[in-house]
């Protein structure tokens, strides 16, 4: 069990290290968001193990997506929270 | 002829052929007493392989000395589609069974044989039924030969009437891998005595005369495997007066090396071991999984698994599910390799992707979350197995796998349960029936503790009865069985995940045969009881409700605390009490002062009856964690307290840089005390010496020498565990922690008066008692 291919996390660290020297050259202030990425894709662990994609890279980038997207969603929400609802959309 | 009743002790292979049987009997007036039996019981084991060759071995067994009845016959070989043509041997005594295969296998070492080394014990189990303290009935001739067997109880009865042991408790006064011991506790029933070791002769013979006297059925002891046995045997050689150990009298006592090996990735070490005959010897230092069940989950491990009750209190529950496979395959007539030839079959990468996988283990949202129900699948992997009809013969392919996953069907729908289901289901219906009795007992109730030790014994056949069924060496191993059944457990909880989602819950964390959901005003067992039936409809396991926490705290990684960790959490269910996985005080490497400052502030928090209020104890806490700071610095912590286990993972000379515990190991063997790979060692970090002081060593270190630093270290880390889901991190605990120790130079020199001078001392001391 699970030494035939290395575990998810495990690949998730490798493609994380693969990636270092693009990280390196990064601004300071990018490769905080790069880890940040990295650090939200990690929520998502499980549904890549079970999903045992050929290319994990692809699912990882997705998890990033799908956190962004939340994060679009939330900020969306908050944002029409705020602004007093508009004259023509009431009719 | 005469018919006797009375409950089975031990069987071993006679000198004269056959078995000896020890039966325990008790007449009207209650006196019990031990008889040996005589048995004539024939070994069969089989050969397979060309025609040519099984007629060369016909020939070659017809040359022997020892004869055998030879029989061609078909078999059925589990890894085998076809029944097989083998030759059946049989030999009439079980000592000349041994020395006729050693012999034949050495002169045709390529063919395949079966059912050649099994224990005993298992043949007879699958002959009559049998076990240790099975309830007998038997037709006994004049000679003591026994011609007719009913054994009257079957291993899952749950209260079976006890077999009237008698049994004699021996302890030295002290461990003799410290020192050498000078005496001896005798203990039973009615009498306790503490004999001296020295002089030999009459210890000697007062440990005869009680021997004698009382005539135990169990021996209890401490160190009796690696220390007193031998201890006694070379006293009784060197003073000349023989020592009834076994009851047996041509039996002495059979000892077995001690060994380390790696199991579970872990080192194991087992000392060696001394057993008797028509008595039983349990060292409950070199037991397996004594702490964890007791006497009364040995038996219980000697009667489900039919071995010999010295082999089963110190084999692995490994071992014990081997045994009740090799006992279901006699009973089935399938044949037992002897050694496996099976290989995993042909795959491609994206099949290994595919199926080469745990169970799912998610990472939980982390933080402290209210009223949250954890339910769990009962025994989960055992219960797939049952019901899936999982077994090695029933793998076909990996599509036809891939298919009855998918809708959770049977891998086969034969009428009758394969090879492991059917080892299994006695088992799993026993445990459960022990957990609906325990639920319903009164706690006070004498059956509740053999309950539990019955029911913990099963738990842990059963937790290994999975990892077998992957284990390449097993005799009844196949990797697709094991990779199926992990294929069923993902669909099943993935099922369980869809049933609370689309019951409007809120799925906190999945860990293999567990959820935790929490959903806004679901609070009492009422409210999650659809959830639970829905699951159990939609998956076809069972499935309970191990409890409602008030509140759970998923923790965050050490390393990164963005990232998540599926197994560090801590919560308090509604009842009080608290559930707690991977933090420090349930790790043998951490000092007991650390755990049980840990275990202080957990139970202050799970007083509190809700999260809010648990929050306004942090004050309290705090106090509570200087007070404990400062007892570190004043030298007040009992070094006792301070000392820190690991476990040796190789040989001392193995090691290229040295772990703490290596080295505290090397001081003890420059003191001539030898640590074997997967023992313990204890020591203190201290601030010299390589940084630890092993324990044993012979000094105590003082409270200067002790490392004072690290151990405060480890105690911020392990608080600043417990209190971050309340909002205090590493770096606020520290503050905090330093805010209130104003530094004391400062502190006298700002004082005016020489009234004031006792204050910066006491100002360290907490206000409020400890929390507890």
């Amino acid at each position: 069990m699970g030494r035939t291919h290395p575990s998810i996390t495990q690949t998730f660290l490798d493609e994380q290290g693969a990636l270092a020297r693009f990280r390196r050259a990064l601004r300071r202030s990018d490769q905080l968001v790069f880890d940040d990425l990295f650090a939200r894709a990690h929520q998502h662990l499980a549904a890549a193990a079970y999903a045992s994609h050929a290319l994990p890279l692809e699912v990882f980038l997705l998890a990033m997506l799908l956190e962004e997207h939340k994060e679009v969603q939330t900020l969306r929400q908050r944002l029409e929270s705020l602004q007093p609802p508009s004259p023509q959309a009431d009719e | 002829m005469n018919e006797i009743e009375g409950w089975l002790l031990d069987l071993y292979p006679a000198r004269d052929g056959g078995l000896t049987v020890w039966l325990l009997q008790q007449d009207a007036q209650g006196c019990v007493a031990c008889h040996a039996l005589k048995q004539s019981f024939p070994i069969v084991s089989y050969v397979s392989g060309e025609a040519p060759a099984l007629r060369a071995v016909w020939r070659f067994l017809r040359r022997q000395p020892i004869q055998a009845r030879l029989e061609r016959c078909q078999r059925r070989d589990l890894f085998e589609a076809q029944p097989l043509t083998v030759l059946k041997i049989e030999v009439q005594r079980p000592d000349h069974h041994a020395l006729l295969v050693r012999r034949l296998t050495q002169a045709f070492p390529d063919l395949t044989y079966y059912d050649l080394d099994l224990p005993l014990s298992l043949r007879h189990a699958a002959r009559y039924g049998s076990f240790a303290t099975a309830r007998c009935h038997l037709t006994v001739d004049e000679d003591g030969v026994i011609q007719g067997w009913q054994t009257l109880d079957t291993p899952w009865e749950i209260d079976a009437p006890p077999a009237p042991l008698r049994s004699l408790y021996l302890e030295p006064d002290v461990d003799p891998a410290h020192a050498a011991p000078s005496q001896l506790t005798v203990r039973a029933a009615r009498f306790s005595y503490r004999l001296a070791l020295q002089p030999g002769r009459p210890f000697l013979l007062n440990l005869r005369a009680i021997l004698r006297r009382h005539d135990p059925d169990l021996l209890l002891t401490r160190w009796g495997d690696t220390w007193l046995l031998p201890y006694l045997l070379q006293a009784t050689q060197r003073l000349g007066i023989p020592l009834p150990l076994s009851r047996d009298p041509q039996r002495g006592v059979a000892f077995r090396p001690e060994r380390s090996y790696f199991s579970y990735g872990q080192v194991i070490h087992r000392g060696r071991q001394a057993h008797l005959f028509g008595r039983w010897h349990i060292d409950i230092e070199n037991a397996v999984l004594y702490h964890d069940y007791g006497l009364e989950g040995t038996l219980e491990m000697a009667r489900v698994t039919s071995l010999p009750l010295q082999a089963a209190a110190r084999l692995s529950p490994g071992s014990g599910i081997s045994a009740m496979q090799i006992r279901t395959a006699l009973q089935m007539g399938i044949l037992v390799p002897w050694q496996k030839q099976q290989a995993e079959l042909p795959k491609t990468a994206l099949d290994l992707l595919a199926s080469d996988q745990g169970g799912l283990v998610y990472q939980p949202l982390i933080g402290l979350h209210e009223q949250v129900a954890e339910l769990d699948f009962v025994s989960m992997y055992p219960s797939i197995m049952a019901r899936f009809n999982i077994s090695p013969e029933t793998i076909a392919s990996a599509a036809h796998t891939q298919a009855a996953v998918a809708h959770l069907h049977p891998l086969s729908e034969a009428s009758q349960p394969a090879l492991i289901p059917q080892t299994l289901s006695p088992l799993l219906e026993k445990r459960l029936e022990l957990k609906k009795r325990l639920v319903d007992l009164p706690p006070a109730d004498p059956r509740r503790k053999r309950y539990q030790a019955c029911a913990s014994a099963h738990k842990w056949l059963l937790v290994t009865c999975f990892g077998y069924l992957g284990y390449r060496n097993a005799r009844f191993g196949r990797i697709e069985a094991h990779e199926a059944v992990t294929a069923y457990g993902r669909e099943a909880l993935l099922r369980a995940k869809e049933a609370a989602e689309e019951q409007g819950f809120e799925v906190l964390h999945l860990y293999v045969d567990g959820l935790w959901v929490k959903k806004a005003g679901a609070t009492q067992v009422a409210d999650f009881e659809p959830l639970l039936e829905e699951i159990a409809r939609r998956t076809g396991l069972p499935i309970a409700l191990e409890g409602i926490y008030r509140w759970i705290a998923f923790l965050p990684s050490r390393q990164d605390e963005r990232l998540a960790v599926p197994n560090r959490y801590f919560g308090v269910f509604q009842d009080g009490s608290l559930k707690v996985r991977g933090l420090e005080l349930r790790r043998r490497d951490t000092p007991l002062w650390i755990a049980e400052v840990q275990q202080a502030i957990l139970e202050c928090l799970a007083e509190a009856p809700t999260a809010a209020a648990a929050r306004q104890r942090l004050p309290l806490i705090l106090q509570f964690v200087r007070a404990a700071l400062s007892e570190l610095k004043g030298g007040r912590v009992p070094p006792e307290k301070l000392l820190l286990a690991q476990k040796l993972s190789r040989e001392l000379a193995a090691y290229r840089q040295p772990s703490p515990a290596a080295r505290a190991a090397r001081q003890l063997q420059a003191l001539g005390k030898l640590r074997r790979p997967g023992q313990c060692v204890r020591f203190w970090y201290v601030c010299e010496d390589g940084g630890v002081q092993a324990w044993d060593s012979g000094v105590l270190p003082q409270p200067t020498t002790l490392d004072q630093g690290r151990y405060r270290e480890l105690l911020l880390r392990a608080v600043s565990t417990l209190l971050q889901p309340f909002g205090i991190g590493e770096k606020r605990l520290r503050r905090e922690i330093a805010a209130a120790c104003p530094a004391r130079p400062l502190s006298l020199w700002k004082l005016p008066d020489a009234g004031l001078a006792a204050r910066p001392d006491s100002a360290v001391r907490p206000p409020a008692p400890p929390p507890h």
